[in-house]
């Protein structure tokens, strides 16, 4: 490939993926100078994605009321009178339909880790707290991420408490859990 | 139900990364070995069965289709299995199911996966990448935003497993480590290799607590292939066929907040039982020669001892410290090096857990032949929180 070639495969893959121009010059420079055997491996960038308009379902409502309200609502089984949340229409034992409950937002960690690795994602997050929490009034324990000052402080057992981002887009990363002081 | 043999088999080499093929191309040679080691014709081969756990990884939606293609099996019935880590093991299952119920006389079963096409281009390594499209297997709404690895999921089981009976302990787990590298030097496929200590393990970097960088498995790109057939058919293809006597499978909740508990893996102690009732098994630590545990964390390995009822609940690190899963111990778990030596070509790692134990009741292990190897056991667990598992019990010729 001559040189404007070369940078125009360059700001190509810039514009269709996102990826920086130095990385893919650090990549690809041996590759596109010609002097790569022919039947050597060929490696290209790619990128697989899709743009969704994803619809909540019967679940919608949890998550109008955490961007509108602030509020977390657990799902009621009417039968076993167990609490789901994260919350879901039917009783997956009974099979009725569950009824919405508020949730006072506190809760108690019942299992906790510390992420000193993880995905592309969430790299530059490290080091962070997995755990599971299970909300005051449900039966059920939902995973969680903390970032917290000193991971140390965070153990089985520690109270925690919701708290809700200024900016709520109706997701669950709406709220997040803090320890109580 | 109909008898089941393996009668033939082949893997490729467990590799970090195979630049040169792709992912049919690796799939190829996996059933080109086992069919040639079966003495088979694709023209032979009655249906197939095809474990690929991540499209993500191939790149490629539906990539049963191109295998099956690629193979030159057009017009024969197949099917591709995805269970995650367990991918292989639910390939087995249903391979076995295909010959047992006497729908077809043979059946391919392989596992294939890429992974290290993936990339992060920052950082100039693949395993993030890889991590992130694992993610997408999490819950897309409420488990996958908080940045969870398999890695994290199974050592919050592992600390609630500790806190409720005193272990694993990280030397325990340690050990494991050093056992199942240094079993990986024995074996001419085997991805990591090595003659390591216990303080290495223990000062290796922190992956999550607790688990260091040696006590993960490692993404593994390869392929694997058995050839499974009717007794009829087996009798007529090989001398040396190995028995499939007991299949076991359980799924359980993959939101933990379901289950009754995380320090044990229910779907796992299902399956065994359910292999083991098949099988005519009472004591597996007496009655098994040998067994190929799912260890992508060495802590779910000492978990595994247990789940698979070689010792009582809350008892499994002192297997590993009396030795009773050493190479020359009671009951050797992963001559092959298991997932943290040999490697975890995810959709491929079930079959080649099998075609190790297969192997050695062959009495073709080489190296690392155990003696007299008569029955084994290959555990394949995928998932959240071990969602998935697979129990196989295999036994050669008598």
């Amino acid at each position: 490939m001559r040189e404007e070639e070369r940078d125009k495969w360059y700001q190509y893959h810039n514009e269709k993926f996102g990826i920086p121009l130095e990385y893919l010059r650090r990549e690809y420079e041996e590759e596109l100078s010609g002097k790569v055997p022919v039947d050597a491996p060929l490696e290209v960038p790619d990128r697989m994605d899709t743009y969704y308009k994803y619809s909540y379902g019967q679940q919608s409502r949890f998550f109008r009321e955490l961007r509108e309200n602030k509020k977390i609502y657990g799902a009621k089984c009417p039968q076993c009178e167990k609490v789901y949340c994260p919350p879901r229409a039917h009783c997956s034992l009974c099979y009725k339909p569950t009824e919405w409950v508020p949730l006072k937002g506190t809760g108690v960690i019942k299992a906790c880790t510390v992420q000193y690795f993880t995905t592309s994602a969430f790299i530059k997050k490290l080091p962070f707290i997995c755990a599971y929490v299970q909300l005051d009034g449900t039966d059920f324990i939902m995973m969680t991420n903390m970032e917290v000052e000193d991971v140390s402080k965070i153990t089985v057992g520690t109270r925690v408490e919701a708290a809700f981002r200024d900016e709520r887009r109706g997701t669950i990363t709406d709220v997040y859990f803090r320890p109580v002081d | 139900m109909k008898k089941v043999a393996i009668v033939g088999m082949g893997t490729t080499k467990f590799k970090a990364r195979w630049v040169d093929k792709t992912y049919f191309e690796l799939a190829f040679d996996a059933a080109k070995m086992g069919m040639e080691d079966a003495g088979l014709g694709r023209e032979e081969i009655d249906c197939a069965v095809y474990g690929i756990y991540n499209d993500f990884f191939q790149r490629q939606y539906q990539p049963d289709a191109f295998v099956h293609d690629y193979l030159g099996l057009g017009l024969k019935p197949m099917v591709r299995v995805n269970s995650g880590g367990a991918t292989g093991g639910t390939a087995l299952r249903i391979g076995y199911s295909e010959i047992a119920s006497g729908l077809y006389d043979v059946c391919l079963v392989l596992g294939v996966e890429k992974c290290a096409d993936c990339y992060n281009y920052e950082l100039q390594t693949a395993t993030p990448e890889v991590l992130r499209a694992i993610l997408y297997t999490a819950d897309m709404t409420y488990d996958n935003p908080a940045g969870r690895t398999a890695a994290s999921g199974f050592a919050l089981a592992v600390i609630a497993h500790k806190e409720k009976y005193g272990n694993p302990t990280e030397e325990q787990m340690a050990k494991v480590s050093v056992k199942n590298h240094f079993n990986a030097t024995k074996n001419p496929i085997a991805q990591s290799p090595q003659v390591i200590t216990v303080e290495d393990v223990l000062k290796s970097r922190k992956i999550v607590e607790p688990f260091k960088f040696y006590d993960n498995c490692l993404y593994t790109e390869g392929s694997s292939a058995v050839i499974l057939a009717s007794e009829e058919m087996a009798r007529e293809i090989t001398d040396r066929p190995v028995w499939i006597t007991g299949v076991g499978a359980s799924a359980d909740y993959v939101m933990p907040g379901n289950r009754p508990n995380i320090h044990t893996f229910e779907s796992s102690r299902v399956a065994a039982r359910k292999a083991f009732q098949m099988g005519g098994i009472q004591d597996p630590l007496k009655e098994l020669d040998l067994a190929e545990l799912h260890d992508a964390f060495t802590g779910t390995e000492i978990m595994a001892y247990e789940d698979c009822f070689f010792c009582e609940e809350g008892q499994g690190g002192d297997l590993i410290d009396n030795g009773t899963v050493m190479p020359d111990g009671e009951l050797p778990v992963n001559l092959s090096g298991g997932l943290i030596g040999c490697g975890h070509a995810v959709g491929a790692t079930g079959i080649m857990q099998t075609y190790e134990v297969a192997l050695h009741l062959r009495g073709e292990a080489g190296e690392r032949q155990l003696k007299n190897a008569r029955r084994g056991l290959v555990q394949s667990i995928g998932g959240t929180l071990c969602t998935w598992t697979v129990c196989l019990v295999l036994e050669r010729e008598e």
